[in-house]
């Protein structure tokens, strides 16, 4: 699938093939993805822990329901823990110069050794490596965390898999998963084959690009241009907005086949 | 039906599930009688008319602040499980279908619940 496709495809997937297992290489891909990442610091922000349900038993699994994600988390096959590793800014010195090594940083831009060794480290990176102010840490581990998250999701959309970001409840996992404390606890990605259709109702709303994006300061839209809009829907990028005139009744069929309610 | 004052249709729930049938779930709920039944029937159940059983399940301050009531939701979802078990001859959909009437009048009124898969 080409990449304005698969964004355009992407959606909140809530019904799930439950009895389908997902392919562990499928997994692996959507792993891949995040590790590509963009990260700041060449950090790996993210850090995920995959868990396949029917590994869990029957207590446990329960105890990670919320009163929102409880179904999701029953009919998702496989779901993937995903945390900012609020202590990745260690080791970013050594990682700085890597990037010099290997011509990603260059002395075009201003980058030396030096510059890493004599300011950036002890000036910038090393505080917070040492957590003396963890607003910034937060920020930047959970933004770069989210774009890794964004990546496996496409990717899994470009597998066929259906994806659900979701909360979760850190608790009754902790044990299990034995994440160090410094994890701080994101979401639940929740994987497995769409048990809607794929269009699953049609692409959500969203607001007008006017709405969100400025040009040159704030206030002033950044107009969106209607050719590329229609390049983007030839592309289906942007594709049928939501909701299809048979999304109810595809619902029915959904509560009928898994014993909802309507 | 002693938990029920008037005809069970004319209560502010009843007709707010009905409202939510047909605009959300794009279900009509004259095409299905049995759902009113089993209402009546867990209405009996609990010896609460619907409007009650909404309330059950939320916290009201000074008559306006309203939050649903964790520990009212859980009593109220326990109540359904046993509403929907009560009928050991049913089949598994069919039980499964007296529950999730109830919820769905519950989840139409506001009250966030879930079923788990019933399959």
């Amino acid at each position: 699938m080409e990449y304005k496709e698969v964004v355009g495809r992407r959606r909140s997937i809530r019904y799930f093939q439950s009895w389908r297992p997902v392919e562990r290489e499928k997994i692996q891909i959507m792993l891949e993805a995040a590790r590509l990442a963009s990260c700041a610091v060449n950090a790996s922000f993210l850090k995920a822990i995959v868990v396949f349900r029917d590994d869990l038993d029957r207590d446990t699994l329960d105890a990670l329901k919320t009163p929102v994600s409880a179904l999701n988390i029953e009919l998702a096959p496989v779901h993937i823990y995903t945390f900012a590793d609020m202590s990745a800014y260690r080791g970013a010195q050594p990682r700085l110069k890597q990037l010099i090594d290997v011509g990603a940083l260059t002395a075009t831009h201003g980058w030396s050794y030096k510059f890493v060794d004599e300011f950036v480290w002890p000036n910038l990176l090393k505080p917070l490596s040492e957590g003396s102010n963890q607003a910034p840490v937060a920020a930047a581990a959970g933004c770069d965390a989210g774009i890794a998250i964004c990546q496996a999701m496409l990717a899994a959309v470009d597998e066929g898999l259906g994806v659900c970001l979701s909360g979760f409840v850190y608790e009754p996992l902790k044990k299990i998963l034995n994440a160090p404390e410094q994890w701080l606890p994101l979401w639940v990605l929740l994987v497995g084959y769409p048990a809607e259709s794929w269009e699953a109702g049609g692409q959500r709303p969203r607001p007008p690009l006017e709405e969100s994006f400025f040009e040159g300061r704030y206030g002033k839209p950044f107009k969106a241009d209607p050719k590329v809009t229609e390049q983007l829907k030839a592309a289906k990028m942007i594709q049928r907005p939501a909701p299809l005139p048979w999304r109810k009744q595809e619902i029915q069929a959904l509560a009928r086949m898994f014993g909802l309610p309507e | 039906m002693d938990s029920l004052k008037r005809p069970i249709e004319e209560y502010d729930s009843v007709k707010t599930w009905f409202e939510g049938l047909r605009v959300q779930s794009g279900v009509d709920p004259a095409g299905d009688p049995s759902r009113l039944k089993l209402l009546e029937e867990f209405c009996t159940f609990t010896g609460l008319d619907p409007d009650q059983v909404v309330a059950a399940c939320l916290l009201i301050k000074d008559g306006r602040e309203t939050k649903i009531s964790i520990k009212g939701r859980r009593a109220m979802a326990e109540k359904i499980a046993e509403f929907q078990a009560q009928r050991s001859d049913a089949s598994p959909g069919e039980r499964a279908r007296r529950g999730n009437a109830i919820r769905s009048f519950l989840i139409h009124n506001g009250i966030l619940l879930q079923s788990g898969m019933q399959i």
